[in-house]
């Protein structure tokens, strides 16, 4: 597991932030007070099921959030040259210097998130020229430097061609140079390898954690993939329903899950040491309830195997600090036995 | 483990060279005979077009007169181009006697044709050829080989300046509607929102003018009708399907990942319509305008034939077909004009369905 000296500066600071959707059906809150912080050159997974609002959360970092939404309340701050600036209600056109400049953006799909009628390396390039006033040819040679650093083969060639003659692994390669091509502070990695095959996946993280140390770039990786967080993650928060119901360094939280639903996901891992061979996998029953019909008090309590009534389906739990920098959204953590 | 990458990640089997996009469809454009025949037959027009005066025409292509080299047929194309020396020395529009006559060392490179779109030919003015025959009497010949009208103009004098008009009347009005129907369809399908609305409801306004009545009624209230005033309104006028197309394309388009990707990039919209989703959606856009410029040309011989089109001195092949309205015995007057309007409205829209056909997604799927 890699390790970085942790430091006390974050990098990003999200501070109750509410990000809802205006919708016919109501108002629809995906994201209903997060608070989060990346700290500089960490790794932080967010890591949740599908629908619990974690793109929407890396979204509103970037102002991005799509029409019939937007961003409520709440303040995200991020460091830029030691100064943290605010970055909900920032200008769109400061706002534009940040995408890309400050934070980059690697997107699910490499398939589709790269523009079929332009050459690798004129995307690449194009990624350079927006935010430094440089020659097309010092971008292009920048293209090319970034092409060798996300370790594409033969890439005098590669930078000419067009992503359709690309694979999905070198095309993830590709999206990760454009997204490091200014040296951004921060990489929001939204579910980067989930499109890839598992030997793909692997060498992407691998690439990934690499660039990490030698770059010094935070990552906010987003994942519904505990291995994945496993594999590369300082620090984890885990969501549900709109709402950070975790949070710790990655070590405590494998060693020590206290909220039902993490040690739900981490059972329902094939590689969980309780679901040996021949066992069935433990699955959480039900799914997260879509943000119009959240459940009152804990959002989790139909779902848990831990309810306890009344308590639990009554009152909202508040992030309590458990063990230090351990925090749980649960009126029964600490007291839950760990085992299931 | 990664250092160096394993080659069974890096490249798909199937695709060896780099092509992109437009090689692709050019070489599934190529591979269709009928298109590539009507796109021919295009660029044949173009060559026509540009080369009038050296193909059919009273004025030397070169001359030499007096020790200097002139080129009086650009006359052809703008009257004020006409070297002054020929004026001021009388030739009165007839060359060959008058340059043998006032400078007998002079020589000059003719056109292949020596027949004028403009006026008959007079007897002996090219020497040892009679007149042009007028009135019903000019049945297509070896000297008028499309024949020649009531005047006895050379039709097929006529035809090969009408060209001009032709060729223009598509790309300059076509030109104009694609730049209103890009710009107006691409804002409303980016933009979406009241935008959007605006420009829809507009556009289905825009579409409820029938084409050829608005143009009658400019047509009448315009104090000079020119060719280029007709190309304005028939641009001005169908931009519609374009827009329609455009927005449909960028509303598709607006949301797709690289889109996105180019947005947390940090590219401001402008940059993402212009240089992301432009290229993307030019393709389905061009197969109206191409069959835009077919209707243009219609509309304009509509015109022409109703007696509104441009003024006497330039010509088009509908004011030939408008000619043959009063004489009707005089097949040769509705049989040339008529094809060659037919040809060339026939192969712009088989130049338009091949391109449907080499651009076309899902078509293109349906062949691998």
């Amino acid at each position: 597991m890699p390790t970085s000296p942790p430091s006390d500066e974050p990098l990003l600071s999200i501070d109750r932030l509410v990000t809802a959707f205006h919708t016919q059906a109501g108002r629809v809150p995906a994201v209903d007070g997060v608070s989060l912080s990346v700290a500089k050159g960490r790794t932080l997974g967010l890591v949740g099921e599908s629908g619990c609002g974690k793109s929407v959360t890396a979204m509103s970092i970037l102002g991005l959030v799509a029409s019939p939404g937007r961003i409520e309340s709440g303040s995200i701050r991020l460091a830029t040259d030691g100064e943290p600036v605010e970055l909900v209600g920032m200008p769109e056109r400061r706002l534009r210097q940040i995408r890309g400049g400050k934070v980059g953006m690697i997107f699910q799909e490499p398939m589709t998130s790269l523009n079929p009628v332009f050459t690798i390396g004129d995307q690449v390039a194009e990624a350079v020229r927006l935010h430094r006033r440089v020659s097309r040819a010092e971008a292009r040679a920048r293209a090319l430097e970034m092409l060798r650093l996300v370790r594409i083969g033969d890439p005098e060639q590669r930078i000419d061609e067009y992503p359709h003659q690309l694979s999905g692994g070198m095309r993830q390669r590709v999206m990760i140079a454009m997204a490091l091509a200014c040296e951004p502070s921060l990489v929001i990695a939204d579910e980067p390898t989930t499109a890839l095959d598992v030997t793909i996946q692997a060498q992407i993280l691998e690439l990934l954690s690499d660039l990490r140390q030698r770059l010094g770039t935070a990552i906010l990786l987003i994942t519904h993939d505990l291995g994945v967080v496993a594999e590369t993650c300082d620090d984890v928060a885990v969501m549900y329903a709109g709402k950070i119901v975790e949070q710790a360094s990655a070590d405590e939280l494998f060693a020590n899950p206290l909220h039902p639903y993490t040690i739900g996901l981490l059972a329902a891992r094939p590689e969980s040491a309780r679901s040996g061979a021949g066992q069935r996998l433990t699955t959480i029953p039900g799914a997260v309830p879509p943000p119009q019909h959240f459940p009152s008090g804990c959002r989790f309590h139909p779902r848990c195997s831990y309810l306890k009534e009344p308590r639990c389906s009554a009152e909202m739990p508040e992030l309590r600090e458990i063990t230090p920098g351990h925090f749980v959204r649960c009126h029964e953590a600490g007291q839950l036995e760990a085992s299931c | 483990m990664t250092s160096d990458e394993p080659s069974n990640e890096s490249r798909p089997p199937c695709q060896q060279a780099a092509r992109g996009f437009w090689s692709e469809a050019w070489r599934r454009f190529r591979s269709r005979k009928l298109s590539m025949a009507a796109l021919g037959f295009v660029l044949f027009l173009v060559l026509v077009a540009t080369f009038a005066p050296a193909i059919a025409g009273t004025k030397p292509v070169i001359c030499r007169y007096k020790g200097t080299i002139y080129v009086p047929c650009l006359a052809y194309f703008d009257r004020t181009l006409e070297p002054v020396i020929f004026a001021k020395d009388k030739f009165r529009g007839t060359y060959p006697a008058n340059l043998a006559e006032k400078d007998p060392e002079s020589w000059a490179i003719w056109p292949l044709v020596f027949q004028d779109p403009y006026r008959s030919v007079r007897d002996n003015e090219w020497p040892g050829e009679p007149a042009n025959p007028a009135r019903d009497q000019g049945a297509p010949s070896s000297r008028n080989l499309f024949g020649t009208d009531q005047y006895g103009v050379d039709v097929f004098a006529k035809m090969v300046h009408g060209t001009t008009v032709a060729l223009l009347v598509g790309f300059v009005s076509m030109g104009l509607a694609g730049t209103i129907g890009i710009t107006i369809g691409a804002t409303a399908g980016y933009c979406g929102g009241w935008v959007d609305m605006l420009a829809s409801r507009l556009i289905e306004v825009v579409m409820c003018i029938p084409t050829l009545v608005l143009i009658l009624a400019l047509v009448a209230f315009v104090d000079k009708p020119s060719i280029w005033k007709t190309m304005a309104i028939i641009g001005l006028t169908g931009w519609t399907g374009i827009a329609r197309l455009a927005r449909a394309e960028f509303l598709r388009l607006r949301s797709s990942e690289f889109v996105m990707a180019a947005r947390a990039a940090g590219a401001g919209p402008l940059r993402i319509m212009a240089r992301h989703i432009l290229p993307n959606a030019l393709a389905p856009v061009l197969v109206p305008i191409t069959f835009g410029i077919a209707s243009a040309i219609l509309i304009e011989s509509s015109l022409s034939f109703l007696g509104f089109g441009p003024p006497p001195p330039s010509v088009s092949w509908g004011s030939l077909l408008n000619d043959a309205r009063s004489n009707l015995q005089m097949w040769w007057l509705v049989v040339f004009p008529g094809v060659a309007i037919f040809l060339t409205v026939l192969s712009y829209n088989l130049v338009g369905e091949g391109l449907q056909e080499a651009t076309d997604p899902r078509l293109r799927e349906a062949r691998k």
